[in-house]
């Protein structure tokens, strides 16, 4: 295989893992953003303290994020068959992606939200909010900057994963580096194949890193 | 009337062995429009005494009446409703640093539900009492500690609140700035008849502002009354750990042989005269000793403003012939001049 022909593969599968990456994202966002703030409001030291709820939901992040993911992968094969039908080709790596990513997110959502001031939730509720006002105007504006940052870094996390993906029937760089460079053990095609991958990775880490000082008003 | 009325008010944090007393049995009325300063060391529950006010911290028992309608009975809507009427500040200000001046002003205008332009309006005016005018779109990180606190002055006082509660709110500033903020708190305190309840370690912040201060010691009050009563004559050892700071038992740095370096016949005993602020433009201590024939020491001399008016306490130490101290004393006494005798 000539190298032009290896560059003619790199089109389809970079696209394949972006969009994986970034839906696998997105939904592991729609269900790590709420549990990270329930985690964080629900804690001890929370605005609505609620220990058996915190329990639970912790011990289930704790749980999920314990089992690896290409087990997890393997595991959950019925289940991603079941919701789309296969259990081969990118879009059924979406769903083993989001069930090991968004308890990871829930976490780094947990970690940002925790680092607003203590002081100012407390004066928010001196004005009279309530909690879902806190939760809406204070705790997620003010986080802001770190969430982002934080949705860079399971971005990236979730995008290697998806190539780790490619091993199991999964589509995009991870399975053309297994599938060509691997199994035909050409090691060229595994080369081009991470060095667009770590690039892919520095744009997506780059996005973030800007995008959060963009948006942070506390330097300057 | 009594704007703020606190009833057999008492909070314990956790329970059984661990449990800490932070208030125990608290009475205090707070009138409307005055400046009252609750001033203690730290540690002593005067924070939890205010967060009590507007229940940011539940009392364990007693009653807080704030304009009437008793806080301790209200949850949810009716609490938070309750609490627009008291405006907060803070040690740390406790803006929200991602949003400017404007937009913290306007924020618990927002909480509120007030149309955005009718909040914006609001908040430009209120921007303009603080003295930040032009500032309006700069975020905390871009202001200085007093502009911070103009800020948080101007959100506290968005609602229109009859009662502004200031936690060790210029703790954190320099003198200078200190003093322009509590000048602001003053003139809020006048042209808005915001009752100013401040929380504060520093006697000279009560100085400045108060009419009326409390002195929290171990969860109780140990003393209560005008600022000039208290600082002038203080009763009980919190006060006057508070209020004469170099007292504590005896004179502190002063040792006998610091005694030696004086003149040999000013070893006599020591004597506290306090100045309640009509006599200090006269040169008592010239006087006496112009009149008696004999000289004292200088241990310690303190002087304060408190509503323009100088007070002060001078510890003296008088000649160790004690006829002639007698005379002194006597002389004092025919003065009209209290004193008391410093235990050393």
């Amino acid at each position: 295989m000539s190298l032009s022909q290896i560059l003619a593969l790199v089109p389809e599968a970079l696209w394949e893992s972006i969009y994986v990456a970034v839906i696998s994202t997105a939904m592991a966002y729609v269900i790590g953003l709420p549990l990270g703030l329930v985690l964080v409001v629900t804690a001890k030291d929370g605005v609505r303290p609620m220990r058996a709820v915190n329990l639970v939901l912790g011990g289930i992040v704790n749980f999920l994020r314990s089992v690896p993911f290409l087990i997890l992968f393997f595991f959950i094969t019925p289940f991603t068959r079941l919701v789309v039908g296969t259990s081969v080709g990118s879009p059924a790596t979406i769903v083993p992606l989001v069930i090991s990513a968004f308890p990871f997110v829930a976490r780094m959502v947990e970690q940002s939200v925790k680092e607003v001031d203590r002081g100012v939730i407390e004066a928010s509720q001196s004005m009279g909010a309530s909690n879902w006002q806190i939760i809406t105007k204070v705790l997620l504006p003010e986080a802001k900057p770190s969430l982002i940052n934080g949705a860079a870094l399971s971005a990236t996390t979730i995008l290697g994963y998806g190539a780790m993906a490619g091993i199991a029937g999964g589509g995009g760089l991870g399975a053309v580096a297994i599938n060509y460079g691997y199994y035909r053990q050409n090691y060229l095609i595994m080369f081009v194949m991470i060095v667009v991958l770590v690039l892919l990775v520095q744009v997506f880490q780059e996005f973030g890193t800007r995008g959060s000082r963009l948006s942070d008003r506390r330097i300057r | 009337m009594a704007m703020i009325e606190l009833q057999h008010l008492s909070k314990t944090f956790g329970s059984g062995e661990s449990a800490v007393h932070a208030l125990e049995d608290v009475t205090l009325s707070i009138e409307e429009g005055e400046i009252f300063g609750v001033i203690g060391l730290s540690g002593a529950g005067k924070s939890t005494l205010v967060r009590c006010i507007n229940l940011l911290e539940r009392p364990t028992s007693g009653t807080v009446l704030v304009n009437g309608q008793d806080m301790t009975r209200l949850s949810g809507r009716a609490l938070r409703e309750a609490r627009r009427n008291i405006g907060m500040i803070f040690q740390g200000f406790d803006l929200l640093m991602q949003r400017d001046a404007l937009a913290n002003v306007r924020f618990p205008l927002e909480l509120a539900g007030v149309k955005r332009g009718e909040a914006d309006a609001r908040a430009r005016e209120l921007i303009k009492t603080v003295g930040l005018e032009g500032r309006e779109h700069a975020y905390p990180a871009q202001l200085s500690g007093g502009q911070k606190q103009r800020v948080a002055i101007a959100r506290a006082l968005a609602t229109n609140p009859k009662v502004l509660l200031c936690d060790e709110a210029t703790s954190a500033l320099d003198p200078t700035t200190t003093e322009s903020i509590l000048e602001l708190l003053k003139q809020i305190n006048r042209t808005l008849g915001v009752t100013v309840v401040v929380i504060t370690h520093e006697m000279r912040v009560v100085e400045r502002i108060c009419s009326r201060v409390a002195i929290i010691a171990e969860s109780h009050i140990a003393e209560l009354g005008e600022v000039q009563e208290v600082f002038l004559h203080p009763k009980t050892e919190a006060a006057k750990k508070l209020v004469l700071p170099s007292r504590s038992g005896k004179l502190e740095g002063f040792a006998e042989d610091a005694a030696a370096t004086a003149v040999d016949e000013c070893r006599g005993e020591l004597i506290r005269l306090a100045f309640d602020g009509s006599s200090t433009d006269r040169p008592i201590i010239a006087d006496m000793i112009l009149s008696c024939g004999a000289p004292v020491s200088i241990i310690y001399a303190d002087t304060r403003t408190i509503e323009g008016r100088l007070y002060g306490h001078t510890v003296l130490q008088l000649p160790a012939d004690a006829a002639t101290a007698e005379k002194m004393k006597r002389w004092l006494e025919n003065e009209g001049i209290s004193y008391t005798k410093e235990v050393q």
